[in-house]
């Protein structure tokens, strides 16, 4: 009879579900936010994206595999597929290890030097894409810094797996930093106090407290990373080369180089495979080890659970992958300063001058555009988080996996789908500012949602089922109870989705258009065309606007909320 | 009820703008043109400028290399997005062509054109042409013990290891035109026999045509092989860069410019094109430093180029290279990269 039982349960668990969703008639803010939802998911994302598969999927006009057996058919793109997912795993891995060193160093060890450390690990997220990998190569290539002139290497070869992997690990760490601090800060230390009350050494209080705790975080860090450094061009279309082949750069070359839309979107297809089963297997079994730390109880900490011999050992660990992460982006700014990189190190204000006559109008329209999309992707967010976690009703899992789609697929394939699903009728929209609008707000949701499911996993839903026992709606518990406790990572998933819109490239390539231009767009065609100086100061302007943005939120944050977010605070 | 009113606000700016643009119509006066530019930034910004003095038509451009801008093209090919499409190799006009994504437009200018710079029914024309070379950079060759390389078959002599950067041609046309000209300099397979002991000697193959112009620049690699016009102008910076004509010969490229079908502003996109391959357009490549050589035999030469005429320029078959060029990219993959 066991088959029989899992029928009867599914049936049940469905008329549950079925029984919630008629519930939400009678909170029509709530029912029309969820329908709202499903329609934009099903438009901005599974819209754009079955116009893509269409065309992987078809050849003259018919149903097809035949794009897959020949992409799939050839070593080439085979050995790109492992590449592809050798990086992302060490990458993912890797960064991940980093990051909670970092954060375990600043927020458990408490080591000094809190404020430079957050600055340090803020530098590589707010730089534009390709920026890092060139100053890898001005560091470690041929003529490199390090190489020729610090250790005296004549024939230093940073092409293919090393420095990409170099360049993938240094980009990403600080993704998993953020995350994991924003986790650390949000398990409560008197655990680990209670815990050492009780007689167990810090180790174990470590292996046993602390890091199960941390699991949800680790799982969604290493989850982001490895799809971020699967679907990441900036990198290894720079460092891999052609003879490291990767995955999402084959693919970009198949539709650009080649002209084979229908190859690429194979190519890219297969791409998602990967991603989406990361999402799974996080989802698996993260759902199963979640604890609730924040129980509404007062905290304090005695700031003892670790010593000093290993706050020393972290300290000094955390200063070498700072040093590390200096000189590859001061390089950049000695770039933008020097007449020549490598060649003449007279400074000039010449680079800048440059930019300011080419690039103005870019550097207006950047802004306008990441201002506008970046606070509506943090609400949505920290609203479909919200949801997924708390509510139940049927379509949920469909916005959780959907709203993560767009963050696995690779941006050139959502360029190309945006544009194949918006410039036809009913929808005119590319050359629009709308079209950039949409792209990045769906396309930089999901990091809100992976970090308010994250923070709502460790709040006890009893907080808010007491506000509801005391007579609020689902709108005011969510607003006034919820809402509060998620600022935290809804800051840092809104600063995110800034710095994104800021530096975003794949899809961006295909949307930007006369009117709406983009600054990394002309960065990278300041990279390919060898004007290092320019792209150069390009970025150092790009990121001095992030950094200043940044500040007045988190002005902005303490003079109203009393907090901070989890990017550059105190 | 205040919530729900927003809700809706909220929806209205979501869901409206879909559907409440029109089409515009096709505009009569020349006030301004739209272009996809696919010559580099710096270079097609001043040749704009020149443009917009001279007509008083103001120039709105998207940068985009040739294979963004194809495949841009041809998604929007149901509602065009820009006029003109400027620069990317004639081979991509002729895809554009055929793909029916341009429109035809003939013109004395057009008349006045060599016949291999032009499209007989006017589809397309060359704006300018650029020739392969060696760009090398003297101070790294130096420092790596290795002597100037004259010719294809030098760079395979293993004082050269490690020492070049080349494009490939999975995505660039820099690259393809090298292959290219390769085969019909040593046959199919003679090429890819000489590409096999080359690649001992490649650093790395960029993805952009005018990614071994950076590694040059910064003593990366210390030869780059390329288009001319990024080591001219290093040279004309006073950089320790020269450039190397090798004796065997080298293919060049002739970028084109067509009317994109379906472009709004028609007329100012004609005389856009009219002014480019002019007398006026052709002297401005040299006025203003693009170290492009002029396809109008009549035009000015900037300083420091040898002419055009002077060089072992390979022709090939752009036909049938761009229908045998998947079987030969993939050889490409299979006997070349595959080297050690």
């Amino acid at each position: 009879m066991p088959l029989f039982n899992g029928v009867t349960m599914n049936v049940r668990e469905l008329k549950n579900n079925f029984k919630s969703t008629l519930l939400l008639r009678k909170d029509p803010v709530l029912f029309g936010t969820i329908i709202l939802i499903i329609i934009s998911l099903f438009l901005f994302i599974l819209f754009p994206l079955a116009k893509v598969c269409i065309i992987a999927f078809q050849k003259d006009g018919k149903f097809s595999f035949l794009n897959f057996q020949e992409a799939f058919g050839f070593w080439y793109y085979r050995q790109a597929f492992v590449n592809s997912i050798v990086v992302g795993l060490l990458t993912a891995f890797i960064g991940t290890f980093i990051g909670f060193l970092f954060a375990y160093s600043i927020i458990r060890a408490k080591i000094p030097g809190k404020k430079f450390f957050n600055i340090i690990a803020t530098i590589p997220i707010v730089s534009p894409p390709f920026i890092g990998a060139l100053a890898i190569i001005m560091l470690f290539g041929r003529n490199g810094f390090v190489s020729s002139f610090l250790l005296k290497m004549s024939n230093a070869n940073i092409y293919g797996f090393k420095g990409l992997l170099l360049a993938q690990v240094i980009t990403f760490f600080p993704v998993s930093y953020i995350t994991l601090r924003g986790v650390l800060e949000s398990i409560s230390p008197t655990l680990e106090d209670a815990a050492m009350d009780l007689g167990g050494n810090r180790f174990t209080i470590f292996m046993r407290v602390t890091l199960p705790l941390a699991i949800p975080g680790i799982a969604s860090s290493i989850l982001v990373l490895f799809v971020e450094s699967l679907a990441d061009f900036g990198n290894p279309m720079i460092l891999a080369g052609s003879e490291f082949p990767i995955l999402s750069v084959q693919a970009f070359l198949e539709i650009t180089g080649m002209y084979n839309l229908g190859k690429g979107s194979a190519l890219a297809f297969v791409l998602l495979i990967p991603s989406v089963s990361a999402y799974f297997i996080q989802k698996y079994w993260v759902s199963k080890k979640q604890y609730i730390t924040i129980t509404g109880k007062p905290t304090a900490s005695s700031n003892k659970i670790v010593s000093n011999r290993a706050r020393n050992i972290l300290f000094a660990i955390c200063i070498l992958i700072a040093a590390l992460v200096l000189l590859i982006y001061g390089s950049i700014i000695y770039g933008a300063f020097a007449m020549s990189w490598g060649n003449d190190a007279t400074l000039t204000l010449k680079h800048f001058k440059y930019v300011f006559e080419v690039g103005f109008d870019s550097l207006i329209d950047t802004l306008i555009i990441a201002g506008i999309s970046t606070p509506i992707s943090g609400i949505l967010g920290m609203l479909i988080a919200f949801l997924i976690v708390r509510k139940k009703f049927i379509g949920r899992k469909f916005i959780g996996v959907v709203s993560m789609l767009s963050f696995a697929v690779p941006g050139t394939v959502i360029g190309i789908g945006y544009i194949l699903a918006f410039n036809n009728s009913p929808f005119y929209l590319t050359g629009t500012l709308l079209i950039l609008l949409i792209n990045f707000i769906f396309r930089y949701i999901p990091v809100g949602i992976q970090g308010g499911v994250a923070v709502l996993g460790q709040i006890d839903p009893s907080i808010e089922e007491a506000a509801e026992d005391l007579g609020a709606d689902s709108n005011t518990t969510f607003r006034r109870i919820t809402l509060p406790l998620m600022v935290p990572a809804f800051f840092s998933g809104l600063i995110y989705a800034f710095v994104r819109s800021m530096t975003a490239i794949s899809a961006a390539i295909f949307l930007v258009s006369a009117n709406w231009n983009l600054m990394t767009v002309q960065i990278m065609s300041q990279v390919e065309s060898g004007r290092i100086g320019a792209a150069s100061a390009f970025s150092v302007i790009l990121v001095i606007i992030i950094l200043i943005s940044m500040l007045i939120i988190n002005t902005i944050l303490k003079l109203k909320y009393h907090t901070k977010s989890s990017l550059l605070s105190n | 009820m205040k919530k729900l009113l927003l809700l809706g606000l909220i929806s209205c700016f979501l869901f409206t703008p879909l559907f409440a643009q029109g089409s515009k119509e096709t505009v009569d006066e020349a006030k301004e043109v739209v272009i996809y530019a696919s010559v580099d930034e710096e270079n097609s910004a001043k040749l704009f400028k020149a443009f917009e003095e001279e007509t008083g038509i103001v120039v709105k451009s998207v940068h985009l290399s040739s294979g963004p801008a194809l495949a841009r093209i041809q998604a929007e090919k149901e509602r065009a997005q820009a006029d003109v499409w400027f620069g990317a190799p004639s081979e991509n006009h002729i895809t554009a062509k055929s793909d029916g994504l341009t429109i035809p437009y003939k013109s004395p200018e057009l008349d006045a054109l060599g016949l291999n710079f032009k499209d007989p029914e006017g589809y397309w024309r060359c704006i300018y042409m650029n020739p392969l070379c060696f760009g090398i950079n003297t101070k790294a060759l130096e420092k790596a013990g290795a002597t100037m390389p004259t010719s294809w078959e030098d760079l395979t002599k293993p004082e050269y290891k490690d020492l070049i950067q080349a494009p490939t041609p999975q995505a660039s046309g820099t690259a393809k035109a090298e292959v290219y000209g390769l085969c019909e300099i040593m046959g199919e397979d003679g090429a890819m026999s000489y590409m096999a002991r080359l690649n001992r000697n490649i650093q790395t193959y960029t993805s952009s045509g005018t990614g071994p112009s950076k590694g040059v620049n910064v003593g990366d690699c210390a030869i780059g092989i390329q288009f001319t016009p990024a080591f001219f102008q290093f040279i004309s910076q006073g950089l320790p860069v020269e450039v190397v004509f090798p004796s065997e010969g080298i293919p060049a490229e002739a970028p084109a410019v067509s009317i994109l079908k379906g472009a709004k502003n028609v007329k100012a996109a004609q005389i856009f094109i009219d002014w480019m391959t002019g007398v006026k357009g052709q002297n401005a490549l040299s006025e203003l430093s693009t170290y492009f050589y002029p396809v109008l035999a009549t035009a000015k030469l900037a300083e420091g180029m040898p002419a055009f005429d002077s060089l072992k320029i390979i022709p090939y078959d752009k036909a049938y290279y761009s229908e045998n060029s998947e079987r030969i990219i993939t050889r490409w993959i299979n006997e070349v990269l595959t080297s050690k």
